[in-house]
């Protein structure tokens, strides 16, 4: 094959004498290390992915520490006052005077008798909805709401109501809020331990990066040091690589775990769930959707995955030019 | 400028190619290091370039000491010299513009600031058509030239040649020995390895001769 300057080899122009001088400064200089020997497609899926399981992680324990707060925010506010069982008496006369009694207590905003049907929805999940409550000892239930700005003492209240009217009770919910408090913590360490083993795994995927990187690019290596950079200028040459990589994938993951985060919903109906799995997944995380704070801790994802990729690119290439000049 | 105390040079367990090479070169300096193939020409380049150490002795560049020598300081060291490799050590993904601006884009410069230098001496080499030519279609001569000016550019203090002439025609071989001859009296030092008798001849300057890993001092 001979060579024809006018002819690019491999999609390449070799030789362009014609390229206009005064135009060379508006285009970068070639890379002296190219991307394509540093970085290659396998190495941009993998840490895409590891990208997308940090975020989703993330994304996951941030939806569950907001409807964690939620949830204790809401129980906090709101004490329930249960009437046991009278076979003998009126149920429905002994709830409007427990009723009466709480709104004339102090630091109270708002009193609310559950009917028996919306008694009966919270005991669904266990009895199911043919049971016939009114045949079962079913306890009435009052949802209190209490004044933030003038609580009352519950202990007090709560000993005013066992005078007042035996066979009641006063729950608190102090010890929901506690098992919230356990579950949404050992959920955040969990997630923590995820963050960082996804850390770790991409800290040794890009030290071997960057080990093959360095290995393929030895000859550059070597003229770059025999004309006087510094091993800062040799390390830079391929961080900028692992960092652009860092970038790239990042925004691949983080887009992903934000489809999955809009999408979740839907993509439960479109695995079969009923109506009832997207009412438990909403129970569970809220509306299970992002807000703006959690999209930009999908953003910080990104940024310490780049900063990760380059950082160790750095450390990785001084190692090895250490290890040679010794 | 160099320095050489008791220099000894061996690769693993092999045998010694350099032995007890003393010399002592002062600035502004033009030497021919000759000696038959084998003898360690480009061995004691590579001494004097650092790019490996001395099984022993002593070698100072510029008054320093560089058999114990920081990267950064030889990084240093290394811009103040240029050399011209045997085999040209050009980068293949790079034009010829873009090789012989190495020296200066390693150092921070904006291209701008050496545009006109590096055209005006690839002109001067005669590689002004060859500018944006990728090395792998550049001939032999035409990257022993690139290879010539990636050394020269920077306006070393010392600069060591392997061969530099090999690949050229010898008119071309006159022209660049010109170059470096035009060097030396600007103040570079400058140490050419060759076997080319002729050259030799036509430039009267001392010899570095090798024989038998020994090195001696014919004229200056």
């Amino acid at each position: 094959m001979t060579y024809d300057p006018n002819v690019p080899a491999n999609g390449k122009e070799l030789y362009s004498p014609a390229r206009p001088k005064e135009k060379k400064w508006s285009n970068q200089p070639t890379p002296i290390v190219q991307a394509k020997s540093v970085t290659g497609s396998s190495l941009v899926v993998v840490i895409s992915i590891m990208c997308f399981l940090a975020c989703l992680t993330a994304g996951a324990v941030y939806l569950i520490n907001q409807s964690a707060a939620a949830w204790t925010d809401d129980i906090a506010s709101e004490v329930t006052v249960q009437i046991g069982v009278d076979r003998n008496g009126n149920m429905d006369d002994k709830l409007s005077k427990v009723a009466f009694f709480l709104t004339n207590q102090s630091g109270i905003s708002g009193v609310r008798p559950l009917p028996e049907e919306e008694s009966a929805v919270l005991l669904e999940p266990w009895l199911g909805k043919s049971a016939d409550l009114k045949e079962l000892p079913v306890p009435r239930l009052i949802a209190v709401e209490l004044d933030r700005n003038n609580p009352p003492e519950l202990e007090k209240l709560r000993e005013s109501l066992k005078t007042n009217f035996p066979n009641t009770t006063l729950d608190d919910h102090r010890r929901w809020q506690s098992q919230i408090q356990t579950v949404t913590r050992s959920m955040a360490l969990g997630g923590l331990a995820v963050l960082i083993l996804v850390g770790f795994a991409t800290t040794g995927i890009i030290v071997s990066a960057t080990r093959s990187a360095m290995s393929s690019n030895r000859d550059i290596v070597e003229v770059l040091h025999f004309v006087g950079a510094t091993d800062r200028f040799i390390a830079r040459e391929f961080e900028r690589h692992f960092l652009a990589l860092g970038i790239r994938s990042g925004l691949v993951g983080a887009g992903g775990a934000a489809a999955i985060f809009i999408f979740m919903p839907f993509f439960m109906r479109l695995l079969g769930g009923s109506n009832m799995t997207s009412a438990e997944i909403r129970r569970l995380l809220g509306t299970a959707a992002l807000d703006w704070p959690g999209f930009i801790l999908l953003g910080i994802v990104v940024i310490v995955i780049a900063a990760l990729c380059m950082l160790t690119t750095r450390y990785g290439v001084y190692r090895i030019l250490n290890s040679q000049h010794h | 400028m160099i320095r050489l105390e008791n220099v000894a040079l061996r690769y693993g367990r092999g045998p010694e190619i350099l032995r007890d090479v003393n010399f002592h070169l002062k600035p502004g300096s033009l030497h021919f290091l000759t000696g038959p193939s084998g003898a360690g020409k480009t061995s004691l380049l590579r001494l004097l370039f650092m790019s490996t150490q001395p099984t022993r002795g002593l070698i100072h560049l510029f008054g320093q000491n560089v058999t114990r020598i920081t990267p950064s300081r030889r990084a240093d060291l290394r811009r103040r010299i240029g050399i011209v490799f045997q085999d040209f050590r050009l980068l293949d993904h790079l034009t010829t513009w873009e090789n012989v601006a190495l020296p200066l884009r390693v150092t921070g410069k904006k291209p701008g600031d050496y545009q006109e230098d590096v055209t005006d001496l690839l002109q001067w080499v005669g590689l002004g058509e060859r500018m944006y030519a990728l090395s792998p279609v550049l001939s032999g001569g035409e990257k022993q030239r690139a290879a010539i000016a990636r050394a020269v550019i920077g306006k070393p203090e010392l600069l060591l040649a392997d061969e530099p002439t090999g690949n050229v025609d010898p008119q071309m071989a006159r022209r660049l020995l010109r170059l470096f001859i035009e060097l030396n009296r600007l103040g570079t030092s400058v140490i050419i390895a060759t076997h080319d008798h002729q050259l030799m001849q036509q430039f009267q300057a001392p010899r570095l001769e090798l024989h038998d890993g020994r090195i001696h001092q014919v004229g200056g």
